[in-house]
């Protein structure tokens, strides 16, 4: 299909050097990767995702500058409470007011971004690795791989995810020494791991099933004709057809790690208590928004930012990726 | 506090998620995707939502018997005062023990049983300290016991015409059925969970609970209105164990019976309960105690984990009691419920009293300041003492001058206002609440500091002194200063409290690994010396009965320790107790001495005996640096013209609780 700059207007004449142009245009050969950024680009909701991401990122990476500028997250004002313990608002050096404890709140959600970001992409990467993999496995091969392979997916779909991960993390963050011998300790990576463990079985899903239709396509019949071994086939030939799925799921798949992070710390279950997480601040918050709103809004506004940006770079990237969408 | 048991809907399903990108095909990105705008929106509303009430558990609530006390009232004006009317109460939890007296170790029962259900041989006025609450008066005794001059023998004489509920209400109260109470105490089975420790000091009681003899030897009932106790050695504290409920009367059923009415049911009385005092649980009469006990069927009054409705006792003559007022004809108990909601219903008129709850701070700020609603706060001392506590034997807290340097750090203001500010509390500087000592040491604080805030330069003076402090700068340079094991309860305000403790004990040098847990599981880390927790940041203490032994001997008593409760500090811990533990510290001071030269005393000199003690323990020992002493706050709804403090179970006193004619 021939790429055009825009589309003419209707019943406009065609001036005739814009049909010289779209000559010498189709002719020039693009990338796969030029082409989908041409079409993302496109997507202004995706590419505003995609500055949020980046100016989370920014702000998770720079948090300890920013709190060098104000306040230590856990640097604690009682003078910013008034003589009930109720904290005081939004003011000229507590840009979002001060929580419970008279911590100065942005810092915090700032801090907060980092918990989020790093479940956000550790636990999904977790997941990505484990799903893909058996995935590959179960697609590539079938056979009693397959339904072994399948019927766990089915299990652990079928698992109350949200009480488990509460009774892991319960069991697992009691003791300082963690569970299963010291293997895993109480903590951020304890909260990644049960979110990854349990967030894997979708993208499997996925990936079986695009494996299982590729593997019969002409060009690894042609791969195999030659000579070149399954794990040859796998890597050089399959995985970079389905990148394209992966990418996009695991894009969608971080916003909801990113809330289930939230949910565990909301319950009080999550990150350890000082470490700030916007699911424990929002929790916190529960008792006392009625006068310290702040508390609410904030944390809450920017969980949604970025869960929301995840969503719309996830499907920018979906739509630029997949040919079936058009474009 | 607490547990708190959250529900809020967490709800996350990324099946859901993906199931739906699957189908998201062609055209219509941009209405698609203000539709996912809008859903999560809508998600977050529904989290802001759930989450806004949600905050279960409240502190009084789980902290058991142990954990209040009580002090201050508003006193009765007897202007709008007419008996009548049903009183609505919400709990945020049940009772500890569905009501068995042996077993109920818990503030809150106690005053169910106090006001309405039990009376015992001595009692409470349901008052406060300053009007007499906290001293004991005779209920079912005719006068105070008499007292041998060796102080081993205590003689009550019971009074004629106490009677039992339905269906016992011709039955009056004989002394045997106090000691049918004490025998059922003694059986370790029937007070599981219980307080019957302290009966040990009378004569043959442990024999008795063991099996080994068929009587307790030191109680004597020579005729039914007699009632003589011996003890193995003087102990101030008896008359006290008299008005605790466990020895409630139990009546008689039959020569076969030796448990009357609580004969087989070892594991459930408090469903069968027969009262003596103004009230019973509703259907109480329908008790059939002529069948086996497990086809009786219990009360209707109270349903555990649901309500509680207690009625009118037609056994009660009130001729025979000058305590309990009893103003309402009627009170009913919901079981359940948001704390926050609750308090909501008080102010719409719907709840009188949430008796479990905890006030919350907006709740409380606009009760203080707005002068139509003032009335209806009431504030009083609860009896309790809110502290850190230190591991004598772990370091670095084996050296007393970072225990000192810590108690002078830390900001007692800081942490009050954490609490909620002023009207929560007052500032401790001691270990003993003061109504035990006779206030001798009401103004006492050996680490006080300017405004209460801490003095760095004092704590590091203090500090210097340490050998964990090497190089004499105030500053602790020693491994064992950083990561410091130390465990704290996760419901509010300790989280807050355990980061103003980090920021307070920083210029020390001090570095905690704070561990946060659910509370029950924080006091039994703190309990046992295994864990090696080095400081428990969240523990508080509550008076059982208004004496200074129940402060002494369960916290510093060396019987106190792990399996027992509650001496986290190990004092006077043997060495084979701490090789065993790990403890490279082989000796731990004991105070164990001076507790038993406090206990035998009586009258003042008791008094200055634990007001000594307290001296000893915060001067010379250091196991603790107390911070507050907690208020009970209460808010009532505008139909009560009535409200007393019971000092005893340091909660509100049903009994004097009046409802506005108008509104009965």
């Amino acid at each position: 299909m021939a790429q055009v700059t825009s589309e003419p207007q209707a019943g406009a004449p065609i001036p005739s050097e814009e049909i010289s142009v779209e000559v010498s245009q189709a002719v020039i050969g693009r990338s796969p990767w030029e082409l989908f950024w041409r079409r993302f680009r496109k997507d202004r909701f995706a590419l505003a995702g995609l500055v949020i991401v980046f100016l989370m990122l920014t702000l998770a990476l720079t948090a300890p500058l920013i709190a060098a500028q104000f306040h230590g997250p856990n640097e604690v004002h009682l003078d910013r409470l008034d003589s009930f313990g109720i904290p005081t608002g939004p003011q000229s050096e507590f840009w979002f007011g001060v929580d419970t404890a008279g911590r100065d709140l942005m810092v915090r959600v700032i801090y907060g971004a980092r918990t989020s970001l790093f479940i956000a992409f550790f636990a999904t990467g977790l997941a990505t690795l484990i799903g893909v993999t058996l995935g590959m496995l179960a697609g590539f091969y079938r056979g009693k791989i397959d339904t072994v392979i399948s019927r766990t997916i089915d299990v652990v779909l079928s698992l109350p995810v949200l009480l488990l991960s509460l009774g892991l993390v319960s069991a697992c963050g009691l003791s300082k020494d963690g569970c299963l011998g010291g293997l895993i300790k109480p903590g951020l990576l304890l909260v990644s791991y049960v979110i990854g463990l349990f967030s894997w079985p979708y993208i499997a899903r996925i990936v079986r099933g695009q494996v299982l239709s590729l593997r019969e396509k002409e060009f690894i019949e042609a791969a195999r004709s030659m000579g070149s071994a399954n794990r040859r086939i796998m890597f050089r030939e399959v995985l970079p057809n389905v990148a394209a799925s992966i990418i996009v799921y695991t894009t969608l798949i971080i916003p909801n790690n990113i809330l289930f992070e939230a949910a565990l710390s909301f319950l009080g279950i999550g990150v350890p208590q000082e470490t700030p997480s916007w699911g424990r601040q929002l929790s916190e918050a529960g008792d006392i928004f009625t006068v310290a709103w702040w508390m609410m809004l904030f944390p809450g506004l920017f969980l949604f930012l970025t869960t929301l940006a995840f969503n719309l770079v996830g499907d920018g990237l979906r739509d630029a990726l997949d040919p079936k969408t058009g474009g | 506090m607490i547990h708190r048991a959250r529900t809020c809907p967490g709800g996350w399903d990324p099946g859901d998620r993906l199931g739906s990108v699957k189908q998201e095909e062609g055209e219509g990105g941009y209405v698609r995707r203000y539709l996912k705008v809008l859903a999560l929106v809508a998600v977050l509303g529904l989290v802001a939502a759930a989450c806004g009430g949600d905050e279960g558990g409240g502190e009084t609530g789980a902290e058991t018997g142990a954990e209040t006390g009580a002090t201050g009232a508003t006193g009765e004006t007897g202007a709008d005062i007419q008996p009548g009317g049903t009183l609505e109460f919400a709990m945020l939890g049940d009772v500890s023990a569905a009501f068995d007296p042996a077993k109920e170790y818990y503030s809150v029962t106690w005053e169910y049983y106090r006001c309405c259900l039990l009376r015992t041989l001595l009692g409470y006025t349901g008052k406060t300290t300053a009007e007499g609450g906290a001293d004991l008066q005779p209920d079912i005794a005719s006068a105070l016991p008499e007292i041998s001059s060796d102080g081993l023998t205590y003689t009550f004489t019971l009074k004629s015409g106490v009677n039992y509920s339905p269906p016992f209400e011709d039955v009056s109260v004989t002394s045997g059925d106090i000691v049918r109470a004490l025998e059922r105490v003694a059986d370790p089975n029937a007070s599981v969970g219980g307080y019957n420790f302290y009966y040990n000091i009378i004569e043959g009681f442990a024999e008795f609970g063991e099996g080994k003899a068929d009587t307790i030897t030191g109680v004597e009932a020579p005729d039914d209105s007699t009632l003589i106790v011996t003890l193995t050695a003087p102990s101030g504290y008896l008359p006290y164990l008299f008005s605790m409920h466990a020895t409630a009367p139990i009546p008689p059923d039959g020569p076969d019976e030796r448990l009357g009415a609580a004969e087989g049911h070892t594991k459930d009385y408090g469903r069968y309960l027969v009262t003596t005092g103004p009230y019973m649980f509703l259907g109480s009469e329908n008790l059939d105690f002529s069948l086996p006990a497990d086809e009786q069927t219990p009360v209707a009054g109270y349903e555990p984990g649901q309500s509680i409705q207690l009625v009118r006792n037609p056994g009660y003559d009130p001729a025979t009691d000058g305590l309990r007022p009893a103003y309402a004809d009627a009170i009913n108990v919901s079981i359940g419920g948001d704390n926050n909601d609750l308090y909501n219903k008080i102010q719409a008129g719907e709840l009188d009293l949430v008796v479990d709850g905890i006030v919350p701070p907006p709740v409380l700020r606009t009760y203080s300041t707005d002068p139509t609603l003032q009335p209806l706060l009431h504030i009083n001392p609860s009896d309790a003492v809110r502290y850190i506590s230190f591991n004598m034997a772990a370091p670095p807290f084996d050296d007393i001058h970072v225990r000192k340097a810590f108690n002078l750090a830390l900001d007692k203001a800081g942490m009050r206002t954490l609490r909620g500010g002023e009207s929560t509390g007052e500032i401790g500087g001691h270990i003993f609440v003061n109504s035990l000592q006779d206030n001798l040491l009401a103004d006492y604080d050996p680490y006080a500091t300017p405004n209460s805030a801490g003095d760095i330069t004092a704590a590091q003076a203090e500090m210097a002194q340490s050998v964990y402090d090497t190089d004499g700068d105030g500053v602790c340079d020693d491994p064992v200063c950083s990561g410091i094991l130390a465990v704290t309860d996760e419901a509010d305000p300790y989280p807050d409290q355990a980061a103003l403790i980090t920021q307070n004990m920083e210029p020390l040098g001090l570095v905690f690994d704070i561990k946060s847990f659910e509370r029950t599981t924080m006091y039994s880390k703190c309990n046992d010396p295994s864990a090696q927790v080095a400081i428990c940041l969240a523990p508080g203490w509550g008076k059982d009965f208004p004496d200074g032994y129940t402060f002494a001997d369960p916290l510093f008593g060396s019987a106190a320790i792990f399996p027992s409760c509650c001496n986290y500090s190990l004092l006077g811990a043997s060495p084979e107790l701490l090789q065993e533990n790990g403890y490279s510290v082989t000796e731990v001071p004991s105070v164990d001495e001076q507790i038993a030269t406090a206990n035998a005393q009586t009258g003042d000199a008791r008094f200055q005996g634990w007001a000594d003690l307290d001296v000893t323990l915060m001067e010379e020992v250091v196991p603790w640096a107390p911070y507050f002493f907690d208020n009970n706050v209460d808010v009532t709804s505008a139909r009560i013209v009535n409200y007393s403090f019971d000092q005893f179970a340091g909660l509100a006193a049903f009994d004097h609780f009046a409802i506005h004619p108008d509104a009965q």
